[in-house]
């Protein structure tokens, strides 16, 4: 294998895949390392009980189509992004009725040590029902960019490499996102009509 | 970049699922092994799952009702009469001095346990029988010197939260669960989970270790500034809320150096916005001293600008003047400290959008210890 630039510790991931070709029990890193994270996004796209069987079968789709993984293209942790997107893509109106939920409801209680993010929170909280109803409105393909960004934090490169598109379009998706939201919050919300203003 | 960071706000925080782990593990040991060397890492995974099935059935236990008392939707807290501000800084300039004559870090985890009470943010029931169910939760957090995490978390069950919403809840025939959402009477059995690639504390949105938590200045003024400082960039209606608010939390729930926690106190003496509301008692209880201070203040006019009269958002189907009401309300958080030991006892935030009703938390342990973690047993 040949060495690449990877960001976080990717080159021993893709090696590890690469071996769980031959020995499947190497497979079992993969999933330990990213069980965590990508349970997470996909309990946060939608909700915990429609989560279980995407993440089964996004770690199974990885196991069974390793020998495709091409690790000059994407990292092991894009990759699995990318199966995750495209299986909750097949879901749609479960997200929605997921956000609709969020919007709705708050996240759960902060944890000990943390209690102060209510307050970071409070803006963003009485507009809760319309973000989650402009993040529902969103085009699929502009949603799974702009969660892939906020809620996966992955670089622009990874996302176009995991969904299989082209650079360029994952930036316009993006700003596409955003704008919209902008507008949504923007009517709302004194805080961001404030940085607005300071910006124009 | 704010639209992301309220996207993420917007999705929270799901709580690790082990169970779900062990059982897609076991699907994937299920799996066809097409090339040679299939066993080591089947025997390692079903040693886990079992290990994982046996912690959960160890947590089963029968929960007495923790929420006795009804759990209204105004704290306690508010209700004292208010007092003059001298007194109510002399309070906090004479928990400074206790403070620093605290106990240092002594045992391998920092400790906290709190108990969390909340109105479940959403109305249930049918037609015009509607009623609001109150959460009582139980968190607890273990830290170590070198930043292992491990997070604990049980849920107390729900009750109704006043007679009214009893009756009504009542008349919907007294439902134990209510499909599609997360909400139980009864206790569950809790989980403890090790939390890894989080910061263990953090202090006005920035992430801390208990080493940056201990570098803070011991000089009153200049941890206000530090903090200043911090919270500049933070989104949040009240600049000086925020700043209240990160001084106040590391007297709580953080593992504060006696000397930060001094100058902690000393920093909240002087802010301006901060309140004396008199001495009173926290839900178990306990004798304290209430202040509370704004995290965000009304702002009807700024709030109302450029939002019509209508509200034509899709998800929001609640109630118009509810809504708007929300949006003037002043949030707020009000501590009950022990003048005595210096410590906080609770914490209760009003006011919050949505009318999701008010968050109590009650600090039930806050130390260092070297009892190892388990999942939260019942207070």
């Amino acid at each position: 294998m040949t060495t690449m630039s990877w960001t976080a510790h990717p080159a021993e991931d893709a090696e590890v895949v690469q071996r769980s070709l031959d020995e499947s029990e190497g497979f079992s890193a993969i999933f330990d390392a990213y069980f965590g994270e990508i349970h997470r996004y996909v309990t946060q796209r939608l909700g915990a009980d429609g989560a279980e069987d995407i993440v089964a079968e996004t770690f199974l789709t990885a196991f069974r189509k390793r020998a495709r993984y091409d690790p000059s293209r994407a990292t092991v942790r894009a990759w699995l992004y990318g199966i995750a997107t495209n299986l909750i893509g097949k879901h749609r109106r479960l997200e929605v009725r997921t956000l609709r939920a969020l919007g709705r409801h708050g996240p759960d209680p902060d944890p000990p040590g943390h209690e102060e993010r209510v307050a970071v929170r409070v803006s963003a909280e009485s507009l809760r029902p319309s973000l989650a109803a402009a993040v529902a409105a969103l085009h699929q393909r502009d949603r799974d960019v702009l969660l892939l960004v906020a809620l996966a934090d992955l670089s622009h490169e990874e996302i176009a490499t995991a969904l299989g598109i082209p650079y360029g379009t994952v930036g316009s998706r993006l700003n596409r996102a955003r704008r919209k939201l902008r507008a949504t919050l923007g009517e709302t919300n004194p805080m961001l009509d404030a940085e607005e203003t300071d910006r124009g | 970049m704010d639209e992301l960071r309220t996207v993420r706000e917007l999705y929270g925080e799901p709580p690790p699922d082990p169970l779900l782990k062990a059982r897609v593990r076991g699907l994937l040991d299920a799996e066809p092994r097409r090339r040679r060397g299939l066993l080591p890492w089947t025997v390692g995974l079903a040693g886990l799952a079992t290990a994982a099935a046996v912690t959960a059935a160890a947590v089963v236990v029968a929960l007495p009702r923790v929420t006795g008392e009804p759990p209204g939707a105004t704290g306690k807290a508010g209700a004292s009469s208010p007092a003059s501000t001298v007194s109510g800084r002399s309070i906090l300039l004479a928990a400074a001095t206790t403070a620093e004559s605290g106990p240092s870090a002594t045992g391998a985890y920092w400790h906290v346990r709190k108990l969390n009470r909340r109105t479940y943010p959403e109305r249930l029931g049918s037609g015009a029988n509607r009623y609001w169910m109150v959460e009582s939760r139980l968190t607890e957090q273990w830290v170590t010197e070198d930043g292992r995490v491990w997070s604990g978390s049980r849920a107390l069950g729900a009750a109704p939260g006043s007679g009214a919403d009893e009756e009504a809840w009542r008349r919907d025939g007294s439902p134990a669960t209510w499909r599609g959402r997360p909400l139980s009477t009864s206790p569950g059995k809790g989980a403890l989970t090790a939390v890894t690639g989080k910061a263990p504390f953090s202090m006005a949105g920035r992430d801390m270790t208990i080493q940056q938590i201990r570098a803070l200045p011991t000089d009153p003024e200049a941890l206000r500034r530090w903090v200043t400082e911090t919270v500049r960039d933070t989104p949040a209606g009240s600049a000086d809320g925020v700043v209240a608010d990160a001084l106040g939390g590391l007297l709580w729930s953080k593992p504060s150096p006696p000397d930060v926690r001094a100058a902690a106190y000393r920093a909240l003496a002087e802010l301006p916005n901060v309140r004396y509301l008199g001495r009173t008692t926290d839900e178990r209880g306990r004798q304290g001293a209430a202040f509370s201070f704004t995290l965000r203040a009304t702002d009807l006019s700024r709030a109302t600008i450029g939002s019509p009269a209508t509200d034509d958002s899709p998800a929001a189907d609640g109630p118009r003047a509810a809504d708007a009401a929300q949006t003037a309300a002043t949030v707020r958080r009000t501590l009950i400290i022990d003048s005595g030991t210096s410590q906080v006892l609770s914490s209760t935030v009003t006011g919050l959008p949505g009318g999701v009703g008010d968050q109590v938390e009650v600090v039930l342990e806050a130390a260092w210890t070297n009892t190892e973690p388990t999942v939260p047993a019942v207070p």
